[in-house]
């Protein structure tokens, strides 16, 4: 399984997904067509959560990390992308039983409507691991 | 050219554009001015969001609705015009963002049911309906997640829109939303 890099543009964000189970999706995310441009990561996460159950013999034998960290810090997005990122947030939740999963929401201090964007996932994923992380500017 | 002049000056103009190709690198590049006018202006950076947030989705409408196939024929043209400008002699302060394309009778029917429902509710039920809508993916089409004007009353103090016939297929749709702001000074 190869390393995701997504290189930031001026309204999509820089997008790392490594197979150590680092991830991170940082920036503007106003693609115009949100489901396409993201096709790829949410295409690699599922991969990521299933290749362990997969037959050995077509991949490299190295096994992924259970441990995963993802860091979203969205500067903004449109509602496209916010329902990107709760169908995201779901393939996690689905997964949970088997990974250990750590979701970081970093925004600035001073944004608001940032902070409650987090709440809200926080609400509708109760079973995920999700941490609010403000940043001071 | 003095008449557009005198109209900026009247209405707080601080972006105008009328566009027949409006694209994702305009948006893009529109954004980005808009940007940098609302931070030396010293709007706090959540308002400054909410207007930036409205300005995107206000213009991929544009962009998405006016794709509509013109109408038959295999023109992908956008057309819209779109405005932002700021009130500073009313307390208090605030931004609007407007919008005006054309829709089609058939786009018209399917945005007004959640316009009128957007007008009506207030800020929590519009946070609680946009989640609800989110999560069932209900209003999901092949552009986005059908919940941009939700995402827009959201983050507005006011909004405004309006039908206007043309003909028996197509309507001018102007849109605006107001944005209070609190200086940071």
């Amino acid at each position: 399984m190869e390393n995701l890099n997504i290189e930031a543009t001026k309204y999509t964000p820089e997008i790392i997904f490594d197979k150590s189970g680092k991830l991170s999706i940082k920036g503007k995310s106003y693609p115009e067509n949100t489901f396409e441009f993201y096709a790829p990561v949410m295409g690699w996460i599922k991969l990521y959560f299933l290749i362990d159950t997969l037959p050995k013999l077509h991949f490299s034998t190295d096994s992924l990390s259970k441990e995963l960290t993802l860091d979203m810090e969205i500067i903004y997005f449109n509602s496209s992308s916010s329902k990107l990122f709760f169908d995201l947030f779901d393939v996690f939740e689905e997964n949970k039983e088997n990974f250990d999963i750590t979701i970081n929401w970093l925004y600035d201090e001073d944004n608001e409507s940032a902070r409650e964007a987090g709440e809200d996932f926080i609400e509708d994923f109760e079973n995920l691991n999700i941490k609010l992380v403000p940043k001071q500017r | 050219m003095d008449a557009v002049k005198e109209f900026v000056k009247q209405e707080g103009v601080i972006f105008l554009s009328y566009t027949i190709f409006l694209s994702q690198n305009l948006i893009s590049e529109f954004t980005d001015l808009i940007e940098q006018e609302i931070e030396a202006s010293n709007v706090s950076i959540n308002d400054s969001i909410n207007i930036l947030t409205i300005f995107i989705e206000l213009t991929q409408n544009i962009l998405n609705y006016s794709k509509t196939k013109e109408f038959g024929s295999n023109d992908t043209k956008s057309e819209g015009l779109i405005i932002v400008g700021k009130s500073i002699t009313n307390l208090p302060q605030y931004y609007y963002i407007t919008s005006q394309n054309i829709v089609t009778a058939a786009d018209k029917e399917k945005m007004l049911p959640k316009l009128e429902e957007v007008s009506r509710l207030d800020k929590n039920d519009l946070k609680k309906r946009y989640r609800e809508l989110r999560k069932s993916g209900k209003s999901m089409h092949n552009k986005g997640a059908g919940i941009g004007f939700y995402e827009i009353a959201k983050r507005s103090n006011r909004i405004e829109f309006e039908f206007t016939k043309i003909n028996e297929d197509k309507f001018y749709f102007q849109f605006t939303s107001f944005v209070n702001i609190k200086s940071t000074e």
